[in-house]
């Protein structure tokens, strides 16, 4: 169930230079949030933050180990004013939450996973939804492979968490780390090396990369799904200032669908990039 | 909340509210999608989002930006059109205590004509607020908006299809407001609410070009608010009508500048995004503010900084 509260912030970590995990605390949202779903995230005083800024929940966190999430954690990267304020939230602060928001990643059901094999494709900051969905999917993540580029090494915050959990395979531009490479050719040789297995690709990350994600699984007919980013300015389905273009609408008036609400995660065969 | 504070303000053709706090049309969806948020009884009223004759697809993306303190729009009036409104929004909102205000939007007088009839059989509905003033779409709406004789027009029009009381949403995007507010008063108007969003434009300079798809955009919050405030201010003294206050309210002090102003209600718009429960807080805030100030009755605060 959806809530808006002021939460506490449990900590926060630099991953690297302007890459930071927000640590927030909040028990109930921890519990039920699903991989993929989003939260808006705001300073408590209006004056300092007039539109909130929408994250993916990236982690949860439990106070020990086998106890239940009492926290979640979102990963961001500095591009403006909202997220260098974030950057300098210190332990105690208190931010205003809004989730968990939108729909997730859905994924094979546990009696099909050993058919389906589940590839991730993430690019820089674009692997945020992702340790939540290894998280939740426990001991059967070790079979999923993580496709992740970008511009340099630094741009790859939780290598070696991913590492611990999955195959990885990395690209960067300047070749600092893994392939020299864009993240989407070694993911088109990974769908012909065996193209009759039963895949879902994953992907999240700027929209040129998505759109040739896109191509690459639909050309295929690998089922795909997109999470995507937009400007938001409510994060509940009434701004209408998030939509994305739908490929096969209704009628003309269902041409948009909103990114938070019928998104963020869309079958790429959805929506038009 | 404390009883000594007396909070009803009337806003004629015997239209009560009991708080002067109203939910701004566009930013409050059909209200219904705000109530795992606050409870819709606390608000003076609810004016949903601007109802076409047809249902409308919208502008294509992108949308909205963030400005300084401000946030830039071109929604493009997304609705579901008249009928499905009736059928599908109605009959919860009906239910609801509260009074619901409909915007209604259109392309042409016979537009207007065309909604506020479908809508004048059904109950429920306290008011209608012509919207005659939104910035982001092509036709309609503003070029009706920035004309006097055609505000008149459509204003009476509409006047001569409904019993209800029938407010008209000004833009600020003329050269005097005070001609148009007097215009809706003369078509009919039983108050006329303040202002729309003002036209601006931001440019994405590395890509060298709007960053909104439809080029220029709706402004609105804190950003606009003197303006706003200026604005109710001058048309306060143009016309004898109440008189609605919109503009960048995030605060209970915001709304008793814009009662000061002379503004005998306010609505509430881009805040609601950032809290979905904030015109409730800030009924609470008024009243809080008033026992403060030992002011028994708001309406002793409409009008009050006029000279």
């Amino acid at each position: 169930m959806t809530e808006n509260r002021d939460c506490t912030v449990a900590g926060q970590r630099e991953l690297g230079e302007d890459y930071f995990l927000l640590q927030v605390a909040w028990p109930e949202l921890a519990n039920q949030v699903c991989a993929g779903q989003f939260v808006m995230l705001g300073l408590p005083d209006i004056g300092e933050m007039l539109i909130r800024r929408p994250f993916s929940v990236a982690r949860t966190v439990a106070s020990e180990p086998g106890r239940a999430p009492c926290s979640f954690e979102i990963l961001y990267k500095v591009y403006g004013r909202a997220t260098r304020a974030f950057s300098r939230l210190r332990a105690g602060a208190v931010v205003s939450v809004l989730g968990p928001l939108g729909r997730g990643f859905w994924l094979p059901d546990e009696s099909e996973h050993d058919r389906t094999e589940i590839v991730l494709v993430a690019g820089g900051i674009g692997n945020a939804p992702f340790p939540l969905l290894l998280q939740q999917l426990g001991p059967r993540a070790q079979h999923v492979s993580l496709f992740f580029g970008g511009r340099s090494r630094e741009d790859l915050t939780l290598l070696s968490w991913f590492r611990e959990r999955c195959q990885v395979i990395t690209t960067t531009e300047d070749g600092s780390e893994g392939r020299r490479a864009l993240v989407t050719e070694p993911l088109a040789e990974k769908l012909d090396d065996d193209p009759n297995r039963r895949r879902v690709v994953l992907a999240c990350g700027p929209q040129p990369m998505l759109k040739a994600v896109a191509e690459i699984c639909l050309a295929r007919e690998v089922l795909c799904q997109l999470a995507l980013e937009e400007t938001i300015a409510c994060g509940f389905g009434v701004c209408l200032g998030c939509v994305v273009e739908q490929r096969h609408p209704a009628s003309e008036f269902e041409r948009y669908v909103r990114v938070c609400t019928e998104g963020p995660v869309f079958d790429a065969r959805e929506v038009i990039l | 909340m404390s009883p000594a504070v007396r909070t009803a303000v009337d806003l004629g053709r015997g239209l009560v509210l009991r708080n002067p706090l109203l939910t701004a049309s566009g930013t409050f969806g059909y209200g219904l999608e705000f109530e795992p948020f606050l409870d819709l009884a606390r608000l003076g009223g609810i004016v949903v989002k601007g109802i076409s004759p047809k249902e409308r697809s919208g502008n294509a993306p992108a949308r909205i930006i963030e400005t300084p303190s401000g946030m830039l729009n071109a929604i493009g009036l997304q609705n579901i059109g008249v009928m499905r409104f009736v059928q599908e929004k109605l009959p919860a909102l009906r239910e609801r205590d509260t009074a619901l205000i409909v915007n209604v939007f259109g392309n042409s007088i016979d537009d207007y004509v065309t909604v506020v009839e479908q809508l004048e059989a059904e109950e429920g509905i306290a008011a209608l607020e012509l919207n005659l003033s939104c910035p982001n779409v092509e036709e309609g709406g503003l070029e009706i908006g920035r004309s006097p004789r055609s505000i008149e027009q459509v204003t009476h029009a509409v006047r001569q299809r409904t019993r209800r009381a029938l407010w008209v949403k000004l833009t600020p995007n003329v050269s005097d407001i005070s001609e148009t507010a007097r215009a809706a008063v003369s078509g009919g108007a039983d108050a006329v609410s303040l202002v729309n969003t003002y036209v601006g434009m931001v440019i994405d300079v590395e890509r060298r070009r709007p960053v909104l798809s439809h080029g220029h955009g709706g402004l609105s919050g804190p950003a606009i608010r003197p303006l706003a405030i200026a604005a109710v201010y001058q048309v306060c003294q143009a016309v004898d009508v109440p008189v609605i206050g919109i503009g960048g309210i995030v605060a209970a002090r915001d709304v008793v500048e814009f009662m000061m102003a002379g503004a005998r209600a306010v609505q509430v718009g881009t805040a609601n995004y950032n809290d979905p429960a904030i015109a409730a807080k800030l009924v609470d805030g008024l009243v809080e503010w008033c026992a403060a100030h030992e002011v028994a009755d708001v309406n002793q605060l409409v009008g009050a900084a006029q000279q």
